[in-house]
């Protein structure tokens, strides 16, 4: 432990409590009428941004002192996940929170449906009101896109936006999202293929689903058959890069700010860990639905 | 292979963050001009904006995604 340490630690302390004080100080003086305003507004901001610099640096410098000056880590992110050691063996990270994640969703919904809820009622209350407005709207959007394919579709939607979005939570915990993973992504994607075709050939049969593909001339029958099979290509990569395009902009804030790192990235994970992966969870579904909507309904028309 | 080439041929990758950089800005131009002459048709508007925008996007991503294949498996 430095002297200097001290020092720094008592100042940005002083310049925390200045703010705050001044900040009380001219809030009450806000409520007389014939001051100037505008000018005291400023005043005003300027000892919040104070406050708030005076503490982060009083926050930075007593972990400095408590757990003593961190050696600065290698920058590294690698394009595929870490191996874990479980049991002896390498297994994949991916593998390993997919599992977690699912374990915990499922005993989720049997804690809410066991325990919670043990029986529906006509008048809902409570939790299964919540319930009811997240099924019928995934249910009321599925519909707006793929006309009478009943409640399977809307099911399987439901299932993996609530995976998605728990994947992308796990990032919170410090530990790589399954979705930044190229493997999930293409598992993912390749499911969305098999729907698409599920969904094609159950409507119009597969002399249906093969005439659809060779549309308007059979000479686009080649590019067609390889424009869909680009499709779970395109999903994947799409998701994979999103989701570690997130994941390097966090963990380079946190290379970059190093022992600093108390408060700003939480403010800046708001949108990489939470905003983003939501928006990419409402693409994939969304990107999901269209295909399926344009591979069942090309014949009818 | 030097490095250096590999860290050109990675940032020639992010080029294509330009064209799809101008397409989404004039997509979203476009929605801006549709909801301000129909401004009842916004919620359909904006929900095929951000289907366009994800399609326009992902050019950015593939551009993204190749960097990052030969920054990583190029050494």
């Amino acid at each position: 432990m430095k002297p200097v340490d001290i020092v720094l630690l008592c100042v940005s302390a002083v310049i925390a409590a200045a703010g705050f004080f001044r900040g009380n100080l001219i809030k009450s003086k806000l409520n007389e009428p014939e001051n100037a305003q505008k000018k005291l507004k400023l005043k005003k901001r300027l000892s919040v941004v104070m406050s708030l610099a005076g503490s982060w640096m009083f926050t930075v410098q007593l972990l400095k002192v408590i757990f003593g000056k961190g050696e600065r880590g290698e920058f590294s992110v690698g394009l595929s996940a870490e191996k874990w050691n479980v049991f002896g063996y390498g297994i994949s990270s991916t593998i390993v929170v997919t599992w977690a994640v699912m374990a915990v969703l499922t005993v989720f919904a049997l804690i809410v449906r066991l325990f919670v809820i043990p029986g529906f009622k006509d008048e809902p209350k409570g939790i299964q009101n919540l319930l009811e407005l997240m099924v019928e709207s995934i249910d009321k959007y599925t519909s707006s896109y793929v006309r009478g394919t009943g409640l399977n579709l809307g099911a399987y939607i439901f299932t993996i936006a609530a995976f998605m979005v728990s994947c992308a939570a796990v990032e919170l915990l410090g530990i790589r999202s399954p979705t930044a993973d190229l493997t999930m992504t293409v598992a993912m994607a390749l499911i969305t293929f098999v729907l698409i075709n599920y969904y094609g050939i159950k409507r119009n049969g597969i002399g249906g689903r093969l005439k659809s593909l060779a549309a308007p001339t059979p000479i686009v029958f080649p590019i067609r058959v390889i424009s869909d099979c680009a499709i779970p290509v395109s999903m994947a990569c799409r998701l994979f890069g999103n989701m570690l395009g997130g994941l390097i902009v966090m963990d380079l804030l946190y290379y970059a700010l190093g022992g600093g790192a108390v408060g700003i990235p939480s403010v800046v994970g708001l949108y990489f860990n939470v905003f983003h992966p939501l928006i990419q969870a409402f693409i994939f579904v969304t990107l999901t639905l269209t295909f399926i909507n344009e591979a069942a309904e090309t014949a009818e028309n | 292979m030097g490095l250096g080439s590999i860290a050109i041929g990675a940032g020639l990758c992010l080029l294509s963050c330009v064209a799809a950089g101008l397409g989404m800005g004039l997509a979203t131009g476009k929605a801006v001009d549709a909801v301000g002459r129909q401004p009842e048709a916004s919620g359909k508007i904006s929900s095929i904006l951000l289907l366009g925008l994800a399609l326009t996007e992902s050019t950015a991503i593939y551009g993204f995604v190749t960097a990052l294949i030969v920054l990583f498996t190029l050494k």
